[in-house]
Order: structure tokens, then sequence, then C-alpha cells
């Protein structure tokens, strides 16, 4: 068998509660006030791995560690301990907007998202063309994106992400935005990426968006992978639990 | 270090379009863009040089020309400082979702700044030009200027040192950009801009002051690397300024002060100093920018 896109073993990250984070100067310099440093396994002791080509659904309630999760893949935090070893380069799909400047036009939030993904502008410029036409926003792109409604947005940063020619492939609730349309399109496109050997791992809350992309399902509880298993199993179990968040 | 530095390198695409992003965005809201980013120290030194001119009755020829050349490269250093400062903490949910070296942010902003003073020095070349032309004579820039790049180069490492600092901290500490605006504003008169660091030469060895104390006082002035390197600029390209030591109005000596080389030497010591330094904290912290909660 081909090696793992995404292999974790024994992951744990934990939070400083009183001790990182933003503080004023006043709070910091009373420090003999503050009570023992508490600890917080955001992510406690995860192993699993994905292999090319799967799409993995991350379910539980909020605060379970699913973003932490994800955070970890995508190098932002720095494990407390444990090991990720991914094989191929990761893009998480931005939030609506994330590292868009409103002033700047279409195009050039293109190019920084873009570059900032892993791509060099020239690379950019040859894929722009077929950036902007999956993106359906037109002659938008050459207006400043502060005119842009969010599911142009949303267009735009997938649009974004899903040609950079990653393999690995981490999208956090950011689907759940865009009319039905789009999201089929964007669903094809991520059954093309899979067919291709691409891996995603995809939090959501919505129940029929992981019945319907997800292979598999791993349903974190308190930092701990609770359930991983075939969707089906997993999903059915997690809906009778009740843990899931109501939608609106 | 060597493996930041490694890593920094592999992503000076990144760092470029950064920097051009940040450029757009600066003259992206103005019609006439560069124009008026220029305008404004313009304005600013003509106003000054009429007060200090007609209201002060400060009697220096062409004054503005030591006022730009000490304003301008403060300008970039406030600027580039008050900016980076905000630099991570505006970038934060982009730095929560995805990796990219932290750094390209302050490095970037202070880049941005640094082709803008750059630019502004081209036009204050031109204005002194100009005024040559106006009124031919001597040559408007002394043989020293060629030492400038060496003296830009050195502003530059003191103004990415602590804008690693400070954009650093103002991620931990909402108070630094205030701290910073204040230590900026303060730091504009302690600096020779408005005055000449001859005028302080002569304040610190007026009668007043104890005779063994009055080259102390002096150096201690010129401690302050910032301060020091604006005397650099004013010293390299425009002429020097004679002192006037007057005593109860007579007239007791006319003399230069020639750029001192050994403060000038420590300054520069100082600002690579402050750069290596600030890289190191900021890579030391950079992790934890994004555990704020
Ligand atoms: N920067 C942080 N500092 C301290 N605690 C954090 C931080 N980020 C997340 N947490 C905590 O870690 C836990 C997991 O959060 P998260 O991964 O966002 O959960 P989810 O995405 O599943 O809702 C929560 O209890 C949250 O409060
Ligand atoms: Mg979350």
């Amino acid at each position: 068998m081909s090696q793992p896109a995404i292999a974790v073993r024994n992951l744990v990250k934990e939070f400083d509660l009183t001790h990182s984070g933003y503080s004023s100067l006043k709070g910091n310099l009373l420090w003999w006030r503050k009570k023992r440093k508490e600890r917080l396994r955001a992510v406690d002791d995860v192993s699993f791995e994905v292999r090319p080509g799967e799409c993995v659904g991350v379910v539980g309630k909020n605060g379970a560690g699913k973003s932490t999760l994800l955070g970890l893949l995508a190098r932002v935090y720095k494990p407390t301990s444990g090991e990720i070893h991914l094989s191929g380069t990761v893009a998480p799909l931005l939030e609506l907007g994330a590292g868009f400047h409103p002033d700047l036009t279409g195009i050039e939030n293109v190019y920084f998202n873009g570059v900032i993904l892993g791509l060099t502008r020239k690379q950019v410029t040859e894929r722009l063309e077929k950036i902007i036409e999956f993106s359906e926003i037109g002659d938008y792109v050459d207006a400043p994106v502060r005119s842009y409604s969010s599911g142009m947005l949303l267009r735009l940063g997938f649009s974004v992400a899903v040609h950079v020619d990653a393999s690995i492939l981490l999208v956090d609730e950011a689907l759940a935005v865009g009319d039905i349309e789009f999201q089929k399109k964007c669903l094809a496109r991520i059954a093309e990426f899979q067919a291709n050997g691409g891996a995603i791992l995809f939090v959501s809350h919505d129940m029929d968006a992981v019945r319907r992309a997800a292979d598999r399902v791993l349903w974190m509880r308190a930092g701990k992978v609770y359930q991983d298993g075939p969707t089906e199993e997993v999903l059915s179990a997690y809906e009778r639990s009740g843990e899931n968040p109501p939608q609106d | 270090m060597l493996s930041e530095l490694k890593e920094l390198y592999r992503y000076r695409e990144l760092l470029w379009t950064f920097v051009v992003r940040e450029l757009r965005i600066r003259y992206k809201n103005s019609v006439l863009g560069f124009f008026w980013s220029i305008l404004n120290p313009l304005i600013t030194v003509l106003v000054m040089t009429v007060v200090f001119k007609y209201v002060l009755n400060v009697r220096v020829p062409n004054y503005s020309a030591y006022l730009l050349a000490a304003y301008l490269p403060f300008m970039f250093f406030q600027l580039a400082l008050l900016d980076s400062a905000q630099s991570i903490l505006t970038q934060l949910p982009l730095l929560k979702k995805i990796y990219f070296p932290r750094e390209i942010l302050p490095i970037g902003s202070v880049i941005a700044n640094f082709l803008h003073f750059l630019l502004a020095m081209g036009v204050f070349f031109l204005y002194l030009l100009f005024v040559w032309w106006m009124n031919p004579g001597e040559n408007p820039f002394r043989a020293t200027v060629f030492w400038l790049p060496l003296l830009v180069l050195l502003q530059f490492c003191l103004t990415l040192g602590l804008a690693l600092f400070i954009s650093a901290l103002n991620t931990f500490y909402e108070d630094v950009k205030y701290l910073v605006s204040v230590g900026l504003y303060l730091l504009f008169f302690l600096c020779p801009i408005l005055y000449f660091v001859e005028q302080v030469w002569a304040a610190t060895h007026s009668p007043d002051i104890p005779a063994q104390w009055q080259d102390t006082l002096f150096t201690i002035y010129n401690l302050n690397p910032i301060g020091m390197l604006l005397v650099g600029y004013r010293k390299l390209m425009l002429d020097p300024q004679p002192i006037t030591v007057t005593r109860t109005g007579d007239v007791l000596e006319t003399h230069y002060l020639p750029l001192d080389w050994t403060m000038l030497a420590i300054a520069g010591a100082v600002s690579v100093l402050v750069m290596v330094a600030g890289y190191a904290y900021f890579n030391k912290v950079k992790w934890r920018f994004v555990e704020r909660p």
C-alpha cells in the first residue's frame, strides 16, 4: 500500500491558559496575583492516518479540538508532543475573506492568496484564467473585494485553494455558505481532486454534506478521537448522541 | 537562526508579494498616489521652514535642505515602526489558518516604507539640484555623500530590529503601540531634526555646566543611535554648520564640528546588534502569536 498522505501519532497540543495570549501590560505586571498555571489539552493523544485519495470528515461538538487539529496539520501551531508526517503540500481553505484586503481587487487578492498557499507569482499568472472562471465572479475580479458578497468571497477563496495543486486539503466549516449550485460544483471538484490522489480532511456540522463527501469520519470528543470508522457507522452513533450543534 | 533565515529565503516570493501589496494599498486610495505621500513631508518642511526662518529668525542658509536631510529618514523610522507594530495583530485571522514565516509581516512593512523612503530621498536630491541650479556656485553635494548607502543600510537594520521587537510585543501587550507612538513623538524632539547638533554642542558646553561634564553630556546625547544616524545624514550630505558661541554679546569663537566617526560607528554597531537581537527574539516567540485566545 502506498504511503499515507497524513500520518499523525500521539499528537498532543496543550494551551497555556494563564500565560499565553493577549493581556495588558498591567495584567502582566501583576503576575504575582495570578493563580497557578492552567494547561488545557485541546488535542489529546490523537493518532490516525489518511490515505491519498481519501476524504475524511471530522465531527464533534464545539471545543472538541477540531480546529486545533487542523491548525496543527497546517503548521500553524507547534505540537506539544507527538508526530505529524505529511507527504506533499498542504492547502488550508482560508476562512471567508481571510487574507483578502478589502481595498484591493479580486485579482490582486488572488495573487496574494496564491503565493501564500505556495505558488509562485508566475504560476498564479498561468492559472489566473482558470481560477476566475471557476469562481464565476466574472467582471467583478477587477473590482475591490469590499464590494463582494460573502458568497463571492467564498467562491474566490475556494477557487484559489483548489488550483494550487496541493495534495492535502484542509477545510474548516467553510463550505456552509454559498448557494447550492456552487456547493455542487465544489463537491465535484473535490471528487476530482480525490481521484487524482488528493487527501481531504474536513470539519463540518452539516451531516448531509459529510454523508455525501466523506469516506470515513473521525468523531472528536474533548480532544480525543472518540470514534474513527466508516461514515454511516460513526455518523449514526454521533447523531444519536445529540452532540452536533443545531444548524441554522 | 540559520535555518530560520533559509526558511525566510524560501518564502522570498511571498515577502515580495506582501511588499507590493502594502504599496498598492497605500497608493490606491488616492488619485495622486505617490505624490500625496511625497507632498506630505514637503509641505511639513515648508511650514517648518517658514516658521523657523521668519518667526524664530533662524539664520541658516538653505535651512529646508537641513530639515529634509534629517526629517525624511526620521519619517521612515516612524512610519515603519508604527506600521509594523500592527502588522501581526491585523493579520491574526490569517496566521491562525495557514503557515508562513511570521516575520514576513513586520519585515514587509519595513521594506515597503523603506522603498518609499528611497523614492523620497530621490525627490530630495532633485530638490538640491534645483536649489543649485537656481543659485549655482558650490557643488550641491559633499564628496562624503558616497557614504550614504552605508548609512541608509545601517538605519534599515536599526528600524528592522526595532520593528521585530515591537510587532512581537504588541501582539502580547496591547499597550505597546501607544508607548511606541508616544516614544516616537518624544524622540522627534530629542533628535537633531528641527535644530542642529552644533546647538546641542553649544548648550552642553555652556559655562553653566561644569567643565568636566561637558564632553560626557554631549557624548550621552550622541549615544541615541537614531539621532546619531540623523547627524550622519546631514554631515555626509550637506555643508557643516558653524558654531557661534556668544557670551554676553561678544562672539567668542566660531568653529566647525566635524562628523564624529567613532560615535557614528557606535550607532552603526548598535543598529546591527538591535537587528540581530530583534530577529532572535521574534523567532523565539513567534509560535505563541496564534495561541492568544
Ligand atoms: N489559543 C488558544 N488558547 C487557549 N485555548 C484555546 C486556544 N484555541 C483553542 N483553545 C481551546 O481549545 C479547545 C479546542 O478548541 P477548537 O480546536 O477551536 O475546537 P473546535 O474547533 O472543535 O470547536 C477549546 O476548549 C478552546 O477553548
Ligand atoms: Mg472550530
